[in-house]
């Protein structure tokens, strides 16, 4: 392929690759004309009137055909400033979002729903049908079976149906360790003693096999998820079957679980000190390790990640995003307590007419 | 809430093709789909290839930004009025129009109808009555008109045909849609959009038919007594729920791979004193003569069609116009895919009991009081019922 020099730059064009010289265009590697012959996107041809290439040292970096020939103006600083304060990253964003982001879905709304959230994946495997699909469907689940708010750290206890159990229900008490995946994909594992013989079980949240889920003790801790106990004295995770539900409040905050736990001596099923973990008793940790290990371990846990932008952009479901999701999901949720209520009343209607009709 | 009716894609604004995508894969694909005799990559090239389908976005500096943007949208509502007038509703709503000729009859081992051009968008689970669990794809079905009809003594004379490369001239055998002359080629247009993004050539395909020009150009296999005439509309009731189908798509392409990903070879040892030995292809086997055509090595990974062959359709979405098939279908999120009455004999003989909608779905069709939003398959569960498993 010969690649022709382009005229100058028009003053609209979007792209400036072709200001900064034509070194680009002799840097960048040539096209295999079968790449482009098998793909739909035609390559462009050398009397293009637009910049289509990037600058960029690997070459090969064509602009997207919407793209071209498109004058995007440059952003004003307030503009950018705000921009950077309502994305969620950077050094210049606040925790607290702006009021009128904030204002409309309720907090409680973001603890119930936590799997209403869009998975954090590339842009192109995501799609707004699929997930408005999802958050319908998850809402439809929720008129059948009540899905209480649990976190990881909560003390659960599930019935499955079971055809080989006596009562057809086979119940499991345990420890919430993991939550992973979203949407009608959300799983959760229980964690517990049986028998003196570690049991984990991983029960899809959206299953139609789950009769109901119990929250016997509504608790947080320090962490997303309590692999780690894995290694650790099994005094941990040993919960009674006969536990008696903790009361617990929807308005107050969750109640953070502080505790360190001292791990089992190695050999461990995973190098528990380079994942940050804040439960594991980090002295008694450190004690088990070498010298190496333990400074490999503290480097880890720097806090240099809050400046890695791209880091925090590619781990985050953008705000938009999110803000979309709980809205959707807030508006069902009342719709949900509305059928709650109709059902309520159907069925003390039904009462009422039973004793009706026995005493008659 | 932002409303949600604009995602249909009907492409009036940007709608991105599938662009080259580098994504790592996994060694569990099975090697039956890799066992092909000779096939080079051009082979799949998407037809028409001889006719240009972009072109730069001209800047005209003469119009000013107002005038350019309200001729864009007097060129889109165009095309909506094109689309609409085209469309189910409005031949049926029509008094002036002849009634349509008599529908042809399903007629066993010799029916092959028209297939749909479908987006593919995601994956979504569901649950059987029995308690099992099946994932479902979800497939977007967009506008889409019929283009052409090449009935099958014209294959011979067709354009891309015509313009055959020598190798196939080379080869011993032709493929057999070509030889035995059964079927017909049908053209299907999908996905509507503006003029401007096009060649004059590309829009010149169209403008024969009548219809706007179009982002995908499918091609079918369809038997001529389920020939369509140019400008007929295909809905998303062309499959019912239980019909199992046939879909075609070009796989998530893989960038450029090595042998021992693109063809599961072995290698060679990671250490035992092994230089610079570790994924490479070994011997190539020419015996001193040349390397024989096909010899597997490294090159581009995925990007071919692949068919994924007699899925059942689970559940019907009116509103968004969606399809659930079961499975996994070939191809990334937003791919375009063909879907079609499934080949495999034992579905043939299944639609002789219970014959689809001949050549297509017309209004006339619809059931008394119209199609709910959700159209369940009798043993999927929709979410808001318990399970009952019996005892």
């Amino acid at each position: 392929i010969q690649l022709e020099m382009p005229p100058a730059p028009s003053a609209a064009a979007g792209s400036c690759a072709l200001s900064l010289g034509s070194r680009f265009l002799f840097g960048c590697r040539v096209t295999a004309a079968h790449r482009f012959a098998a793909s739909p996107v035609q390559p462009p041809s050398p009397l293009h009137q637009q910049p289509h290439l990037q600058p960029c040292r690997q070459g090969r970096r064509w602009l997207r055909p919407e793209l071209r020939g498109v004058y995007k103006p440059r952003l004003s600083p307030e503009a950018m400033k705000e921009f950077w304060r309502l994305s969620g990253i950077g050094p210049d964003h606040s925790r607290a979002k702006a009021a009128d982001q904030q204002a409309e879905v309720p907090p409680e709304i973001k603890r119930l729903y936590q799997e209403a959230l869009p998975p954090i994946v590339s842009q192109d495997y995501r799609d707004p049908i699929v997930e408005s699909l999802h958050r319908a469907e998850m809402m439809r689940r929720r008129r059948v079976i009540n899905i209480p708010e649990f976190h990881v750290g909560s003390i659960l206890a599930v019935s499955v149906m079971d055809k080989h159990a006596p009562n057809k229900v086979n119940r499991f008490v345990g420890l919430c360790i993991l939550r992973r995946h979203t949407g009608l994909f959300t799983t959760f594992t229980l964690r517990n003693m049986v028998d003196q013989v570690c049991v984990q079980i991983e029960y899809e949240l959206y299953s139609p096999s789950i009769v109901s889920i119990q929250l016997l003790k509504l608790e947080r801790r320090l962490d997303d998820n309590l692999l780690y106990l894995m290694d650790a004295p099994h005094s941990h995770c040993t919960i009674p079957f006969d536990m008696v539900p903790e009361p617990y409040s929807r308005n107050d905050p969750v109640p953070v679980n502080r505790e360190r736990v001292r791990l089992n001596p190695p050999p461990w099923m995973c190098k528990w000190h380079l994942h940050g973990y804040q439960g594991i008793d980090l002295e008694h940790l450190y004690s088990y390790l070498s010298d190496k290990d333990v400074a490999k371990a503290i480097e880890f846990s720097k806090a240099y990640k809050r400046y890695d932008l791209l880091d925090q952009y590619l781990n985050r479901v953008p705000v938009p995003d999110a803000d979309y999701a709980f809205k959707d999901i807030f508006i069902q949720h009342q719709e949900l307590l509305q059928h709650q209520q109709q059902q309520q009343q159907s069925s003390k209607k039904s009462e009422v007419i039973s004793k009706l009709t026995g005493t008659a | 809430a932002p409303a949600l009716s604009s995602q249909l894609i009907v492409a009036m604004a940007t709608a991105p093709h599938t662009w080259l995508r580098l994504v790592p894969s996994c060694r569990s694909y099975s090697k039956a789909t890799r066992l092909h005799k000779i096939d080079y990559p051009w082979k799949d090239e998407p037809k028409p290839h001889w006719v240009r389908q972009f072109e730069a976005r001209r800047v005209d500096a003469d119009l000013t930004p107002e005038n350019r943007d309200w001729l864009r949208q007097w060129r889109l509502q165009r095309v909506r009025d094109a689309v609409a007038s085209s469309s189910e509703a409005a031949a049926a709503a029509s008094p002036l129009k002849e009634p349509p000729a008599a529908r042809p009859l399903w007629t066993p081992r010799v029916s092959q109808r028209c297939g749909l051009v479908g987006i593919k968008l995601g994956i979504l689970p569901m649950w059987y009555r029995n308690g099992q669990k099946v994932h479902t794809t979800v497939v977007q079905i967009p506008d889409q008109r019929v283009l052409r009809w090449v009935p099958p003594e014209d294959l011979g004379n067709y354009a891309s045909l015509r313009e055959m490369r020598p190798y196939r001239l080379n080869q011993s055998f032709l493929p057999r849609w070509l030889t035995q002359q059964r079927w017909g080629l049908q053209l299907v247009g999908a996905v509507p959009a503006d003029p401007a993004n096009f060649t004059a050539q590309w829009c010149g395909i169209f403008k024969a038919a009548g219809l706007p020009p179009m982002r995908k150009i499918s091609r079918f296999l369809v038997s001529p007594d389920a020939s369509l005439q140019p400008g007929a509309c295909l809905g998303l009731h062309h499959f019912r729920v239980g019909d199992c189908v046939d879909v075609v798509a070009r796989t998530v392409n893989r960038g450029f791979q090595g042998v021992m990903e693109r063809h599961l070879m072995e290698g060679g040892p990671a250490a035992h004193g092994s230089t610079k030995f570790h994924r490479k292809m070994g011997s190539a086997a020419g015996g001193g003569g040349p390397i024989y055509r096909g010899k597997r090595m490294p090159g581009v990974m995925g990007n071919r069609f692949r068919a994924a062959r007699s899925l059942p359709v689970l559940r019907v979405n009116t509103k968004h116009r969606l399809l659930f098939i079961k499975g996994f279908t070939p191809g990334p999120p937003h791919s375009y895919c063909q879907i079609m009455d499934s080949w495999m004999l034992d579905v043939r003989r299944s639609l002789d009991a219970n014959p689809p909608p001949m050549p297509t779905y017309f209004a006339e069709d619809a059931p008394e009081g119209g199609y709910p939003e959700d159209v369940y398959h009798p043993d999927l569960l929709p979410y808001d019922q318990p399970l009952e498993l019996p005892d």
